[in-house]
């Protein structure tokens, strides 16, 4: 598709490279790439229950951050892959968001083509041939959990596209003080209140030792005999915000205004075109 | 066509180990955090700190000061690589003894000033890594603030912001205390208590933004009666 | 100027894997960027019906235990199995494309893969890809023409068949043991024996390896797996 040189090309799908050489000889002469948002996080997920009533339950924090700055401090990191197959992402965000929304479409087709629910492994294998291909240039570092016809799945993946089929499993810079609460409490054939406690505190474990990790406790639980998960946002509020105590608000007048001008918009010509609309 | 370059540039040869040279780095200094901020005023001076010591993304503890009371007239806020830190305010210490030997008098907050900044630029070529701020009263009795970079430069503000947080809290004390670019501006100075609430609120604001700011604060408030200490809680997360 | 000075001086987090391959950027924590190994211990042994493959459980990201009941043993047909060291990234991905290729063979031949057919894929992609892997593989089964086989393909790309393979960082503390101890034809309990034996010494050893021990014995009618738990495994000199 040829195009004038006034008309800017719409790019085709895929990464774009272009500016790749053009972005190492600034970075060689000390202008550093710009900083991208981290989801320091905590992200954990774990199975309870057993046979018909098993289920996951799947917990994250809620901070974003760019470098030592909190860049949100109630983001989401539960993403959906499909009805009862969700995926928590720590890492850079934006790719923990566009590699579980790519996977959420690809899943979503498959499901019309088969005519049936998705089991997780096959969302697992779709994300890491995709972070391998990428060969850990896709920073997502993701805990994939769901139920299907063979049960309940947790699945740790790293970004090189390395995976981990576990029965609970934490990511994130807050993976150590949140491991550290599994390590102590899991127990097998646990109920929906007791796996849920023990992901609170795992991820309240994160939220107060770890920098990284902050505000918000957010618990997805999917159960393999409920078609819908529950998803609990926001469930518990740790890092609560500071209060102020003096009014910071500017009277009228404040701010200077140091020149005024008013630039009238001039209609020089009026032209009405009419739109075919009809769809043949 | 620009990915197969990079390949080709990033192509390595293995040895028998299957990897390849490894580099080790060390580095002296370290990043414990830490915020500074001190407002001076007409008959009194605060100066206040967090209490949460960081390296990387733990923390090491949540009840670190980072206020040391030189005189009854000044207080060094001192923040940075703690353990030069440490070291920097022992040896401030032991020229104060010195000082106050020969010259059978405290130190004034002056002095403290100049002292810090000579001592500081004595190791230009090998820095204390630390962001020094110190709060005090003058001859007349009113608050002065100084403040440093870590080889010794030093201003003399009435206000400043050190620090981690330093980059985040300065702009709103140039707004609340300074009163820059205001076209209506209060009239009445400065008083304690509202030097108080603004110390208190920018902390808080920061425990907000900046990862390695919260858990508490202190407050030491200098005025020609000595020195009052104050605490409050901050978020934790 | 002082912000300048304090960037310069910015603290550089423990990152593990600098100077290799994929090295971890300078202020990013070791997690993110610290690639997943298999720092490990396998081995294989041939006897006589079949082969016995063994691991340790451990799976590591810088000083991190990232993962301590890991399966390094992974099936590529039913008979044979492979061995994972080093990347665990790579060493899955070339699992998954080699089990695929013999899947597609062994349909198209109508009969079960041979193990040295097996062997020569993983060969294939490991010498092809050699610049871009780190993957020590063994490749070990039963096939109804050789019988228990087992290979070798250690980073780069070679292949060679051994009687007897140990693999990973563990193998290092077990070369004089598999020396003393390994004879040609033993029996399958002989056999199990050995190998748990020789694991067990390696993770005691080795930082990176550890957990328990997973074992598979591979013979015409299959693998049979076991797991060796760590307060199970065998007993040796603890000084």
């Amino acid at each position: 598709m040829s195009s004038s040189a006034l008309v800017p090309q719409v790019p085709s799908g895929g990464f774009n490279f272009s500016n790749y050489q053009r972005n190492v000889s600034l970075c060689a002469s000390g202008f550093p790439a710009p900083k991208t948002t981290k989801t320091g996080t905590t992200i954990v997920g774990c199975i309870f229950g057993s046979r018909e009533d098993i289920g996951v339950c799947l917990g994250a924090d809620t901070r974003a951050t760019s470098g030592n700055i909190v860049a949100d401090k109630n983001c989401e990191k539960i993403h959906r892959i499909a009805e009862r197959i969700y995926c928590c992402g720590a890492g850079t965000a934006a790719d923990t968001e566009f590699t579980t929304k790519k996977i959420e479409s690809q899943l979503e087709l498959l499901k019309l083509n088969l005519g049936r629910e998705v089991p997780v492994v096959v969302a697992n294998r779709l994300i890491k041939q995709l972070l391998f291909r990428h060969q850990g240039h896709i920073s997502a570092a993701l805990v994939l959990g769901g139920v299907d016809n063979n049960g309940a799945h947790i699945y740790c993946i790293y970004p090189h596209g390395s995976t981990d089929r576990l029965p609970y499993a934490t990511m994130g810079s807050g993976s150590l003080a949140a491991m550290s609460v599994f390590e102590g409490g899991w127990k097998d054939n646990m109920t929906e209140a007791e796996a849920t406690k023990l992901v609170r505190d795992a991820i309240a474990a994160g939220i107060t030792n770890d920098l990284g990790s902050g505000s918000n406790v957010d618990i997805n639980i999917i159960r393999k005999n409920l078609p819908k998960p529950v998803i609990m946002r926001n469930m518990e509020i740790i890092g609560v915000k500071g209060e102020r105590m003096g009014d910071y608000t500017y009277p009228k007048g404040t701010t200077k205004v140091l020149k005024t001008e008013v630039i009238p918009i001039k209609v020089e010509d009026e032209v009405v075109e009419r739109m075919d609309t009809d769809q043949d | 066509m620009a990915l197969s370059m990079m390949e080709s540039n990033n192509r390595l040869i293995y040895n028998d180990a299957g990897q390849g040279p490894v580099q080790h780095q060390f580095s002296p200094y370290t990043d414990n955090g830490g915020s500074i901020v001190a407002i001076g005023g007409p008959g009194f001076a605060i100066i206040a700190s967090d209490t949460r010591l960081t390296s990387g993304f733990a923390i090491y503890t949540r009840e670190q000061g980072k206020l040391h009371s030189l005189t009854n007239a000044a207080v060094l806020g001192a923040s940075g690589c703690w353990c030069d830190v440490l070291s920097l305010t022992r040896l401030i210490q032991a020229r104060m003894k010195l000082y106050k030997h020969e010259h059978q008098k405290d130190m004034s907050a002056a002095a403290l000033a100049q002292m810090l900044s000579t001592m500081l630029y004595g190791r230009r070529f090998f820095p204390y890594y630390v962001s020094n701020v110190i709060a005090g009263l003058d001859e007349e009795g009113n608050g002065v603030v100084y403040s440093y970079d870590p080889v010794g430069h030093c201003d003399k503000n009435m206000y400043h912001a050190g620090g981690s947080s330093g980059a985040l809290l300065q702009p709103l004390l140039d707004s609340q205390i300074g009163l820059k670019n205001m076209a209506i501006k209060p009239t009445a100075p400065l008083t304690v208590e509202k030097a108080l609430q603004i110390t208190k609120d920018v902390f808080t604001s920061a425990a907000e933004r900046d990862i390695k700011c919260g858990d508490g604060v202190i407050i030491r408030i200098i005025t020609k009666d000595g020195i009052r200490e104050e605490t409050f809680k901050l978020r934790f997360d | 100027m002082i912000s300048q000075r304090f960037a310069n001086l910015g603290v550089e987090q423990g990152a593990g894997v600098s100077g290799t391959k994929k090295s971890a950027t300078r202020d990013m924590p070791d997690w993110m960027s610290a690639e997943h190994s298999t720092g490990t211990t396998i081995m294989a042994c041939e006897f006589d019906g079949g082969v016995v493959i063994g691991a340790d459980t451990r799976t590591t990201t810088g000083m991190y235990v990232a993962n301590r009941v890991t399966d390094k043993l992974t099936r590529v047909t039913d008979r044979i199995y492979c061995c994972r060291s080093g990347s665990a990234a790579d060493t899955q991905a070339i699992a998954d494309i080699v089990s695929y290729h013999l899947e597609f063979h062994e349909i198209e031949s109508g009969e079960p893969a041979l193990v040295r057919g097996a062997a020569a894929v993983f060969q294939d992609m490991c010498y092809n890809y050699r610049d871009q892997l780190s993957a020590g593989i063994i490749v070990a089964g039963w096939d109804s023409r050789h019988g228990g086989q087992v290979y070798s393909v250690p980073i780069g790309g070679m292949l060679v068949r051994q009687e007897v393979c140990i693999g990973g960082s563990g193998s290092g503390f077990l070369y004089g043991f598999v020396d003393s101890n390994f004879r040609p034809k033993m029996s399958r309990d002989e056999a199990e024996k050995f190998v748990t034996s020789a694991v067990t010494l390696a993770l005691n050893r080795d930082g990176s390896s550890g957990g328990c021990v997973r074992l598979g014995t591979i013979t015409k009618d299959g693998i049979d797996r076991k797991v060796v738990l760590h307060n199970e495994l065998p007993k040796f000199y603890e000084g």
